[in-house]
């Protein structure tokens, strides 16, 4: 019966070209990692997150009067509510966690080198897309947590000189956050940022199918493949393994060990999203005693605490992000095996240790 | 050949658990999805007497539907549901007339929900009522 449908479909749209050249003849290194697999486990996430989205939508009101209610009754009243909040909640945090990993494992692997620049750049500029989604989703169950977490993210921003305390009025809709904040920010979360992200990806994606993936630095070949910048040419891996069945079972694998993680989550840890604060409703007039941000959010909290100026603490964090950013403009060696790039290694160590730490701190203080 | 039946079995086994993570994921969305009971509204009402004039219509919820109660000019009772049996538009009382129009597609019912003109193909249900001391109850 399938074979049937395949093959009708085959003769009029040739499914098995496609078939042959993007999946059975899609040739990967014979070395390759399981942490090439994390990208996909990134698009199951980016998935799950839009449908759950959706559903979510059906019973929430964004609306200042109402939004709190509707999360309760979610949670309280819906069948499965809970469950389809939970997995919107925990997979926002897995999702940027899954993307950290990614990232960690791209630049141990000096994989955003030449030519693979633009996979690094679109990349990091879904870091900062899907930071951006949570910031703003975070404000919709409307709770105290929701809006006194919002009110510190965006009062961050007035330390900008000159432009700074309109840019947090512009921001939030108004000189407070108010019902105008969540107006906005739902419009971003909901429909501004998704499809942004959704676009980006597909840049992500398009290029590595122009570049083709790269081959660890690990193992058979040299670790240093230099790029010679004279002509475009697709680095192909003949002789290696094929996408399918090969790696898709790899990929398979690593989705199969995501679910069990996030299940783990979401049904026997379902506080980890949230504080006594977000079972509050927001009043403009209380801020509670101790209002920190996500996880994700803790190192750039402590290092505004830490700065004596505020304009300080977010030049440091710009600066930061920008030489993230741009890596691979700078480290342009042509070596990727972290063990022969000593100084690089100690740099990513020191590097993660030091994100650690202020979180630690950040949670701590 | 024997490649062939582990291929087989491994590909049952996938097929089976991909089935089963399907259902277990879809049968919380569709509980999710599925209109939830006992919120359609109350299934029995009261209705003082003196509300209703002679040749005047009430439309009210009834049972999560539309019903419409009238006093006909020679004062009778009749409760009925709104929903026009053609495609389920909301019946208007025309009072000049003393009877219903669909504006739909210009379906026509008398007071007793009888099928005077236009496509409805059935009369307009009719809605059990008993009055006590005063109270029309309805349902
Ligand atoms: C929504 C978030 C993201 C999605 C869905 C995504 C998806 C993917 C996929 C499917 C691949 C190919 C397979 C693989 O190597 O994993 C890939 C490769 C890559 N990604 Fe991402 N990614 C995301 C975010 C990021 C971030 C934050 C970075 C780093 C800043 C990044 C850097 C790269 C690089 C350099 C490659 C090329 C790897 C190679 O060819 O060896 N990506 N991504
Ligand atoms: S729906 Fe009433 S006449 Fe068609």
């Amino acid at each position: 019966m399938l074979k049937r449908l395949y093959r009708w479909l085959d003769l009029r749209i040739g499914v098995g070209e496609i078939v042959e050249k993007e999946l059975t003849g899609y040739l990967l290194p014979r070395n390759i990692n399981e942490w090439y697999s994390l990208g996909s486990v990134l698009l199951v996430i980016f998935a799950l997150q839009v449908i759950t989205g959706m559903l979510l939508m059906i019973y929430y009101v964004p609306d200042a009067d109402k939004a709190f209610k509707s999360v309760t009754f979610i949670m309280n009243e819906v069948p499965y509510g809970w469950l389809i909040r939970l997995c919107h909640a925990v997979g926002s945090n897995m999702m940027v966690a899954v993307l950290i990993l990614h990232m960690l494992s791209t630049l141990l692997m000096g994989s955003y080198k030449a030519p693979r620049e633009l996979n690094w750049v679109t990349g990091f500029t879904l870091l900062a897309l899907v930071q951006g989604i949570s910031l703003t989703g975070y404000l919709a169950p409307w709770s105290q947590l929701s809006f006194w977490a919002t009110t510190v993210a965006t009062n961050s921003a007035s330390a900008i000189p000159v432009v700074g305390p309109y840019l947090v009025e512009f921001l939030r809709g108004g000189k407070l956050v108010g019902p105008p904040t969540l107006g906005r920010f739902f419009a971003l979360h909901a429909a501004v940022l998704p499809v942004v992200i959704a676009a980006v990806i597909g840049a992500h994606l398009f290029l590595l199918k122009r570049t083709g993936v790269s081959a660890p630095p690990f193992g058979r070949e040299g670790t240093a493949t230099p790029f010679e910048a004279q002509q475009y040419h697709y680095q192909g891996h003949p002789g290696g393994i094929p996408f399918f069945p090969n790696y898709a079972l790899q990929d398979l694998a690593s989705i199969s060990i995501y679910f069990a993680v996030f299940l783990a989550v979401v049904f026997f840890w379902p506080g980890m999203p949230f504080t006594p604060d977000a079972f509050v409703p927001a009043d403009p007039f209380k801020t509670p005693a101790h209002i920190k941000p996500e996880w994700y959010f803790l190192a750039n909290y402590q290092t505004l605490k830490i700065f004596p100026s505020e304009l300080l603490g977010l030049s440091v964090q710009a600066a930061a992000m920008t030489f993230l950013a741009l890596l691979p403009f700078i480290d342009r060696s042509p070596e990727r095996h972290p063990l022969k790039r000593p100084v690089f290694l100690t740099l990513v160590i020191a590097g993660i240790l030091l994100w650690i730490a202020l979180s630690v701190w950040g949670h701590l203080s | 050949m024997e490649n062939e039946g582990r291929r087989k079995f491994l590909g049952v086994c996938v097929a089976g658990a991909t089935a089963a993570a399907a259902v277990a994921a879809g049968y919380p969305v569709f509980r999710y999805l599925a209109p939830r009971s006992g919120q359609g509204g109350a299934a029995k009402l009261v209705i003082p007497v003196g509300e209703l004039k002679e040749g005047d219509a009430k439309f009210f919820e009834f049972a999560g539907s539309s019903a419409v109660l009238i006093k006909t000019q020679s004062g009778e009772l009749v409760a009925l549901s709104a929903v026009c049996t053609h495609l389920g538009c909301i019946v208007q009382w025309v009072k000049e007339k003393q009877q219903f129009l669909c504006p739909c597609h210009g379906g026509q019912f008398s007071t007793d929900g009888t099928v005077l003109g236009g496509p409805p193909p059935r009369p307009l249900a009719k809605i059990p009522l008993t009055v006590t001391e005063g109270n029309i109850t309805i349902g």
